[in-house]
């Protein structure tokens, strides 16, 4: 590039800073003021880092929104989760699945135990049929609603499969029956086995 | 007191007081002028706790075109919750000490040093050395000790503890307790409402009775509650408390005078109490610099905010969030201090680019051990209405469990990374 170029194109940068003050931050992303007090629990952008709760990043915004519909009327049982999903139904659901939806998931850093992880690859045959062969979910196909469970922690899934199991979340809900009664089938401690060979998965 | 010496003073008044302690001597400090001053817009934040921290993290996420420069005298932060579990031996002092190393690496300008007081016509806060300068300031200075509503407090101070500032003071506390014969009485007083962490006075009496219980099997806890019932998680504790006889409650008695002499209290009934060990948790109110700022409203305590941008109702561009607002139908939590500064950093990143701030209600999550491995919580949600914040729902866990153990755990390690950024353990 010669000089007088390189001059012009800096001219032009520094009008254009000065033209836009506000940089386009994180800030001017649809949903980021409404989902920051999310990041308490959640962690930053939806990947927690905890065993007990849920990954939010990069997932499916119609198994966002279910969650939040049952959360909120009790059907998923959740002391903590009942009153923030209401408060999520008042700022805007729609906006906040668009936005968690639109994050890169970061699985979760918490180690599962290399043994539990071999038997759950085998006890988890069953699975793939909607949680496909590596965990990644119905990936939008609107017949399978199959949420993607790879990386999310071993500790939250075990306590979701535990309330299936026991038919505590979403009684009643049709397209959950044919799970429920393979999991009526397998004792608790292969539940725990699955939970981290899913959440081993990446 | 007369006698004391200025470096006496400043030690008495410990790190809660210190901004207190600063700004008395003010007159005679070295009125130094502008130091560092700011090359672009610059948010000004004082105080490096729950709120202040969260709040410096997020301004600087959101517009790094901003400079965020934090005061905080303390060169780590530790953690006010969980803090109980140290009294207990359940947990060290340690791993809840956290450096404000990732606070720097998102770009935060971290000065530990005190604010001395904080002038906002001028828009500035003096610190030692001179002032720095600021287009908007945020303050989350937390609370601070009425010592004088005890009598005999303020010169017993170092032996009669408040452990409600978690740090040297925690750990001085669980030393005391340790050393108490077995048969011995340890009174824990609870401070009329608002005070900072309303179910953190009951938790704590969860945590010292299970240790008693397990190690000095012949002593006795005796309450002395300022109020008229347990104030949080009311039933909860009720029920918890069924594994502690070693617990004698005693609603509405409330301190107004400690002999740290003859080792006794006397409530404002008159009546006294022997101890061998007494934590005596003051009435609190602002943090001091928001008393010399003149942002506490007429009862002279808390200060007075807008519910979505929480400018100061008395001051224009002064932020405060955190233990030190009131107004809002919210608990003095670290989980709502912690949505107050996100909420209020993005208030100030929109205010400062001439846009209207969204209006983003908080929440809060707030957990308590009744044993070594057993939890429960407090959950509120929030809408605003009207540029009001108004409380959905408040929803107390079934129990306690080991699940909510778990889930406390879970909530600690991500508000920890949320309000430093990935600064580990110190």
């Amino acid at each position: 590039m010669s000089r007088p170029a390189g001059r012009v194109l800096l001219a032009a940068l520094a009008m254009l800073a000065l033209a836009a003050p506000a940089a386009a931050g994180p800030m001017d992303q649809p949903g980021y003021a409404k989902a920051m007090t999310c990041s308490a629990c959640h962690g930053v952008t939806g990947n927690s880092r905890s065993d007990a709760v849920p990954i939010l990043a990069g997932m499916a915004p119609a198994y966002f929104k279910k969650a939040i519909e049952d959360y909120a009327a009790g059907t998923r049982p959740s002391a903590e989760m009942e009153p923030f999903a209401k408060q999520v139904k008042t700022l805007g659901v729609e906006e906040l699945a668009a936005f968690f939806a639109g994050q890169s998931r970061e699985a979760t850093p918490v180690k599962a135990e290399r043994a539990a992880v071999e038997r759950g690859r085998l006890a988890a045959t069953p699975c793939a049929t909607c949680h496909g062969d590596a965990g990644q979910g119905g990936q939008g196909d609107p017949g399978n609603l199959g949420p993607a469970i790879a990386g999310q922690p071993a500790g939250y899934i075990r306590s979701q499969l535990l309330l299936f199991k026991a038919d505590k979340r979403s009684p009643g809900d049709e397209p959950l029956t044919k799970m429920k009664s393979i999991l009526k089938g397998i004792p608790d401690g292969t539940l725990g086995d699955v939970a981290a060979y899913y959440s081993s998965l990446r | 007191m007369a006698r004391m010496t200025r470096r006496q003073f400043l030690k008495a008044s410990g790190t809660g007081a210190g901004a207190l302690a600063v700004t008395g001597l003010a007159g005679c400090a070295s009125m130094g002028g502008e130091i560092d001053p700011k090359s672009s817009r610059r948010v000004l934040v004082v105080g490096g706790g729950w709120g202040g921290a969260t709040a410096a993290k997020y301004v600087r996420a959101a517009d790094s075109s901003i400079e965020v420069v934090l005061l905080e005298p303390n060169r780590k932060f530790v953690s006010c919750p969980f803090s109980n579990l140290v009294l207990s031996g359940v947990r060290a002092l340690g791993s809840l000490t956290f450096s404000y190393n990732g606070l720097r690496e998102s770009g935060v300008t971290v000065r530990h040093e005190a604010a001395t007081a904080l002038e906002p016509d001028a828009r500035r806060v003096r610190v030692a050395d001179g002032y720095l300068t600021y287009d908007r300031v945020i303050v989350a200075p937390g609370v601070d000790f009425l010592l004088d509503q005890v009598e005999g407090l303020a010169a017993a101070q170092h032996t009669v503890l408040h452990a409600w500032k978690a740090g040297p003071q925690t750990t001085e506390l669980a030393k005391q307790l340790r050393a108490m014969p077995d048969g011995g009485v340890f009174v824990l007083t609870v401070p009329p409402v608002a005070y900072r962490c309303p179910p953190g006075p009951y938790e704590r009496i969860c945590q010292v009775a299970w240790y008693l219980k397990a190690k000095k099997p012949k002593s006795k806890l005796i309450v002395l509650d300022a109020n008229q019932n347990i104030v949080s998680k009311t039933a909860l504790f009720r029920a918890a408390w069924q594994a502690y006889p070693n617990i004698d409650y005693r609603a509405s008695n409330k301190v107004v005078k400690v002999d740290a002499g003859a080792r006794e209290v006397t409530t404002d009934f008159g009546d006294t109490v022997k101890y061998d060990v007494v934590n005596l948790i003051p009435p609190q109110r602002a943090g001091a610099i928001a008393v010399q700022a003149d942002l506490v409203g007429p009862d002279k305590r808390w200060c007075e905010v807008d519910h979505v941008t929480y400018e100061s109702l008395k001051h224009r561009n002064v932020h405060v969030v955190g233990d030190s607002t009131t107004g809002l139908p919210v608990p003095k939590s670290g989980t709502m201090a912690n949505a107050m500064g996100k909420i209020c950093a993005s208030s100030v990143v929109h205010l400062l680019n001439g846009r209207p701030a969204p209006p983003i209600p908080p929440l809060n999550t707030c957990y308590s051990w009744v044993n070594d491995r057993e939890a429960m919580a407090v959950v509120n949600a929030y809408k605003i209405e009207n540029g009001k914040v108004v409380q959905i729902e408040q929803k107390l866990t079934p129990g306690q469990s080991t699940l909510y153990a778990q889930h406390a755990e879970g909530w600690a390690k991500s508000i920890w990374a949320d309000v430093l950024g990935s600064g580990g353990p110190a």
